[in-house]
């Protein structure tokens, strides 16, 4: 298992080698903006709530920076609507349940095409999944709806000001509908829709770790 | 007539107006510390992003302070509508659970935007519901209409945030209002989501719909006045 779980991450994390020295450079600068923020950032933050937001790394923005982004959420965009397609698919779903996939993979696999449209050639190629029966059965598909959606408002939020501000427009209006399919969902199986004032900002390797750990992507 | 959104219930005291008149006022001064910014950013080498942080320790740029205190105004408007209609006790049910829970959320919202702007903060106006805090049918379409339109506010002003705090402040708060509405659509029977991709609101979109309402009834007022300086 664990070897497995290092081989999803890498997956998940492959970089194009042509990438690797501005990835250098950026860590380098990242640092500095590090030292500069932690210099005003606690005075700018001030109260406990808004401090009590992760501390993200932020390089500057830019196109090259932008592509890697949007790279990264089309990778989960294409795990959420092969996930909603299949459960689909899978007939085990009735009532709501069907509902929610029907609508939602709908809605990502719309995600999927802007994304794609978006980084035209330099879009990744979606991979190959197993989700491994969560779609063959109704309250495990409800049950890991739940964890996908909430995790794509994490990794959306986590990336906004890495963004440049003109990307960040569009990210901004697909982080939304991400939310209100988490409530959505969350509603279904009774837990609360909204459960914190402030939803998370997670880093990319918090959420490649999260995926990895799922095991769904295989190629 | 109740709670009929329509725009033809007009800010007749033009306390509205008053409120963003002062946040453009504010928004025009960033033109000048958004060239400063850039400026230092360039003596630097480092760009805008380095001007920004480069600024003294405190200084939020002024655009940033006319956002905060957009959002703050509508945060007053949701926290004061579920404060009351909790305290109405005309909700039941799913209804009361809805209530209880956002009305703390965006309690929690009012309480840190005011202390991220500090002396810069706007004060709180205040409302007239017009009923619809007192009978369930009215609440509820006033509510999903409310948490709609505060995710389009947020979706519009996320991208004119200048200050990566206080971006991901608002990225934090704008999916907690996208859930609120979702919750409320769903209670109603409305599609929770109905669209793949939300729509963002300008400010002056937003100020028209908000006059619309009616809900606000006082000039608010600045708290303090200089240089606004996000101390906490």
């Amino acid at each position: 298992m664990p070897k497995q779980h290092h081989l999803m991450l890498e997956v998940v994390e492959r970089v194009d080698p042509a990438d690797l020295v501005t990835e250098r450079s950026r860590d380098t600068r990242a640092a500095f903006l590090k030292k500069t923020v932690g210099a005003g950032g606690a005075i700018v933050v001030g109260g406990v709530l808004i401090g009590g937001l992760p501390a993200l790394v932020t390089a500057a923005p830019g196109a090259a920076q932008d592509v890697e982004i949007l790279n990264f959420a089309l990778l989960l965009e294409y795990l959420e609507a092969e996930f909603y397609t299949q459960a689909e698919a899978s007939g085990a779903l009735d009532g709501e349940a069907l509902e929610f996939a029907t609508t939602v993979g709908a809605h990502e696999r719309a995600h999927v095409e802007f994304l794609e449209g978006a980084l035209g050639d330099k879009a990744n190629p979606k991979p190959t999944f197993d989700f491994k029966g969560t779609v063959e059965d109704q309250d495990m598909f409800l049950q890991t709806a739940v964890v996908l959606e909430d995790t794509g408002v994490a990794a959306y939020n986590g990336q906004g000001a890495r963004l440049t501000k003109e990307t960040l427009v569009s990210a901004a209006s697909v982080v939304s509908v991400e939310a209100r399919h988490a409530a959505w969902v969350r509603d279904i199986v009774g837990e609360s829709p909204a459960p914190k004032a402030f939803d998370d900002l997670k880093s990319k390797e918090e959420i490649e770790a999260a995926v990895g750990e799922t095991g769904f992507i295989t190629s | 007539m109740t709670n009929k959104l329509t725009l033809l219930d007009v800010d007749r005291d033009g306390a509205i107006e008053e409120t963003f008149a002062r946040i453009n006022r504010e928004t025009d001064r960033s033109g000048f510390l958004k060239r400063a910014g850039i400026l230092a950013g360039g003596i630097m080498g480092g760009g805008a992003v380095l001007g920004a942080l480069a600024r003294p320790a405190g200084a939020a740029t002024a655009t940033d302070v006319a956002i905060a205190n957009f959002a703050l105004t509508l945060e007053y408007l949701e926290a004061e509508f579920y404060t009351q209609a909790e305290a109405s006790g005309a909700l039941s049910g799913k209804l009361a659970t809805f209530v209880q829970v956002v009305g703390e959320h965006e309690r929690v919202h009012v309480d840190a935007l005011k202390k991220m702007l500090g002396s810069a903060a706007v004060a709180k106006p205040t409302f007239d519901f017009k009923g619809t805090t007192d009978e369930e049918g009215a609440f509820s379409e006033t509510a999903q209409l409310l948490e709609d339109t505060g995710v389009a506010a947020y979706a519009g002003q996320a991208p004119r945030v200048e200050t990566d705090a206080i971006l991901n402040a608002a990225l934090a708060i704008h999916t907690v209002e996208a859930r609120h509405a979702s919750w409320i659509r769903h209670i109603n029977g409305n599609p929770p989501a109905p669209e793949a991709f939300d729509k963002a609101m300008s400010m002056d979109a937003i100020l028209t719909a908000v006059q619309g309402t009616g809900f606000i009834t006082s000039k608010p007022s600045m708290t303090g006045s200089g240089d606004p300086s996000f101390t906490g």
